[in-house]
């Protein structure tokens, strides 16, 4: 009886591996998932008790191509793109457009209303009625300049061509470089695998520069001595991505970090120490493959991202 | 000392694998011309021929001296030790590849598709254990094959399965022979080394599935011995049929059979053919009678079976990836959020015409017409072939090994109690 019982279920586990043989071969559904695919949708998640913001306001602009986003201190909206500045009110109407023949890259405005345009490999400094002020000298052949900002009577621009960020006095005079690789004073250099590279002043007037190889964030004195740093490197929504981000930053009104990255398409708060704080805005909000999302606060603290791909500034504020 | 090892080990083991999917994650990629120059992938060098015929001569020097233990020697020891040498060398050093079995589908595809390269190793394989076994019987399945050893190593407590079931489970490697066949004929895929239960023990890499499909056959073949072999191997239905003709098959004594019953139960493969004693030889008529039936049977059922399989050649064809195109072509995806199939956006940006699809997989699918023919009708004939074995009496005065399912293991050898004078 028991080698029956023996025999009986050794058979019956033999057919079943027949069954799923057959099972296996005709009827199994085949897997439509390309295996070669690199997939982050799940990287797109993050928590949802961060998503603290909201889309409250939207517009378009009437340029081609949109570049480099910037507020004064009269809370006016300036937006670079092709061949031209766009200048809005805190609502979203225009109120002037100028044209600059040729395409800024990155926009910046001082106290005195002047606009600051980072073209290529140098600056050029335009008021509101469309007249060029000043056009400053070539930062060399493989310049780009991405960033430009403005601190009393210094002025800094971010060089991703040739990897450094310079300060100008007002007239356009050089005064020194920073970021120059240099193992004596530890700075480690830039890291710029991609033509975004950002820098900013914060409300306690220091030169914050990202190194968006390092995913890292360096405060600099204006001589160029490195102070501290911080990075986050994460594929996570904690972290910062891929070969190169954050690709664009701004300050908060309390000088926390507004981030935003390309690759996974997301806008984020970090603390001053780097603690991330909470989501602004979320892969899902843009489309695929949107790169350079410039940022600037107002005074209301309302977050403006310029979203190149959709042409539109997007305004986010706190639940 | 063993301990700390194992975690220096398991640390390194997690560093690297760490490091590899870090270096995975560098998502954007960068865009900035840098002047660096993507090295030029490598590809792992063939394996060098001389290791391939190193294989050769290990497979043709395991046969010749697994045969000579098995007809000369009658060693089941040493034939056991050729075994455990079996599994190491073919099975865990050379990862079941090249292997004989397999070795079906090499020839079948270098048969039919002549831009197919058919390797030297692959052919001797296939060659090899038929020509032994043409002469001495399965001594490759006794010793040399290592799904046998790994399969003999877990028989401890074998049971009988009777001659009846024997023949029903045995219909099976025909079925797995002709399908693999037709589908290494028609270019489909090599169904033999898809469900090789065991390449994931030699390569210790077995995936669960693999793991748990290797494991249950190993379980079973604790009760049922060698089961793979026995009812599944398609390579072993062609050396069932080769070993029938063997010149020198071994014996399970070396002299005249005294009839002591002493070895009835030592086969652990139900290969022992018992005497049929000849005191109710059935008349001529009788004889004349089953052999015209079979006769006609055998032809009804190959074109029954033949029929059947040409009915079937369309679901027999769907696993082909041509044919799998054409329909997906012809029936997309059209379930809201289900993105379309692999297959369709490879095809789409490969920029091929619909009409050049359907037409591929129209000559595909008449060649599996014939082939299921073919296939129906083999199987018609395996069945007839099963039905004609269990009409034909046939008369036996001594305790034989059966030629065809005997694996010429040697244990029932050392139950015979006639020696040889040395």
């Amino acid at each position: 009886m028991k080698q029956k019982i023996i025999i009986i279920s050794a058979i019956i586990l033999l057919l079943t591996l027949v069954a799923f043989m057959v099972k296996d071969f005709f009827f199994s559904k085949p897997d439509n998932t390309n295996p070669y695919k690199f997939e982050l949708d799940d990287l797109r998640k993050g928590d949802t008790a961060k998503a603290v913001f909201t889309e409250t306001l939207q517009f378009k602009t009437g340029l081609e191509e949109i570049h480099g986003i910037a507020i004064d201190l009269e809370n006016q909206i300036y937006v670079a793109g092709k061949e031209g500045v766009e200048i809005f009110n805190s609502a979203g109407k225009t109120l002037y457009k100028i044209n600059t023949r040729s395409t800024p890259q990155s926009i910046s405005v001082n106290g005195n209303g002047y606009i600051l345009l980072g073209i290529q490999d140098h600056i050029e400094i335009w008021n509101r009625d469309g007249k060029q002020i000043a056009r400053w000298n070539s930062c060399g052949p493989e310049a780009v300049i991405t960033s430009i900002a403005v601190q009393g009577n210094n002025v800094f621009a971010a060089d991703a061509g040739q990897k450094v960020v310079y300060r100008y006095d007002k007239q356009g005079k050089l005064l020194n470089k920073i970021g120059l690789k240099d193992p004596a004073t530890s700075v480690p250099g830039f890291i710029i695998p991609s033509p975004y590279f950002d820098l900013g002043i914060s409300k306690d007037g220091n030169l914050w520069v990202v190194n968006p190889g390092r995913h890292s964030f360096e405060k600099y004195t204006f001589d160029g001595a490195l102070l501290i740093s911080w990075s986050k490197a994460s594929m996570a929504m904690e972290g910062f991505c891929g070969c190169c981000n954050p690709s664009n930053f701004a300050f908060l009104n309390d000088s926390l970090f507004v981030t935003s990255e390309k690759g996974i398409e997301r806008v984020k708060i970090y603390n001053t120490d780097g603690t991330f704080m909470a989501i602004v805005a979320t892969p899902y909000q843009f489309e695929a493959g949107t790169k350079g999302l410039d940022l600037a606060v107002d005074k209301q603290n309302r977050i403006l991202v310029l979203d190149p791909v959709k042409k539109l500034i997007r305004i986010f504020q706190q639940k | 000392m063993k301990k700390t090892l194992a975690i220096v080990f398991l640390v390194f083991l997690f560093a690297v694998q760490f490091m590899n999917s870090y270096a995975i994650q560098r998502f954007p990629k960068p865009e900035f011309e840098s002047g660096y120059v993507q090295p030029e992938t490598l590809l792992p060098n063939p394996r060098a021929e001389m290791l391939a015929i190193l294989d050769i001569a290990v497979l043709i020097i395991s046969l010749s001296v697994v045969s000579w233990l098995v007809i000369k020697k009658r060693n089941r020891n040493a034939v056991f030790w050729m075994s455990v040498f079996a599994l190491a060398y073919f099975g865990f050093y050379r990862e079941g590849c090249v292997c004989s079995i397999g070795s079906i589908q090499n020839v079948t595809l270098a048969i039919f598709d002549t831009s197919y390269l058919i390797p030297l190793s692959a052919i001797i394989f296939f060659m090899a254990p038929l020509v032994y076994t043409a002469f001495f019987g399965r001594t490759f399945c006794a010793a040399v094959c290592p799904f046998g050893a790994i399969q003999d190593l877990v028989a401890f407590s074998p049971q009988k399965l009777g001659s009846r079931l024997n023949a029903v489970l045995g219909v099976i490697p025909y079925i797995y022979l002709g399908l693999a066949v037709l589908y290494a004929a028609t270019g489909t895929d090599f169904i033999i080394c898809r469900y090789d239960p065991f390449v994931g023990i030699w390569r210790l890499d077995a995936s669960f599935g693999m793991f748990i499909f290797g494991g249950i056959l190993l379980v079973v073949g604790i009760f049922i011995a060698r089961p793979y072999c026995r009812f599944l191997c398609p390579y072993g239905v062609l050396l069932n049929w080769t070993s029938r003709f063997s010149r020198k098959h071994i014996t399970i004594t070396p002299a005249e059979c005294i009839q002591c019953r002493l070895c009835e139960n030592s086969c652990p493969y139900d290969a022992i053919e018992m005497p049929v004693t000849t005191k109710n030889p059935e008349d001529k008529g009788t004889m004349a009678r089953k052999l015209i039936f079979i006769t006609i049977l055998i032809p009804i059922l190959m074109l029954a079976g033949g029929w059947v399989g040409s009915r079937l050649h369309e679901p027999l064809a769907s696993v082909n990836a041509k044919v799998r195109l054409a329909k997906q072509i012809l029936n997309p995806v059209t379930e809201k959020n289900q993105p379309e199939t692999f297959e369709i956006e490879a095809f789409k940006s490969a920029g091929k015409q619909q009409s050049q699809a359907f037409a591929e997989a129209s000559v595909v699918l008449h060649k599996f017409y014939i082939g299921s023919w073919i296939l129906g009708g083999f199987i018609g004939l395996v069945f007839g072939g099963l039905i004609a074995g269990r009409m034909m009496t046939k008369h036996r005065t001594d305790y034989t090994p059966n030629k065809g399912t005997c694996l010429s293991c040697v244990r029932c050898v050392d139950y015979c109690p006639v020696k040889l004078p040395k």
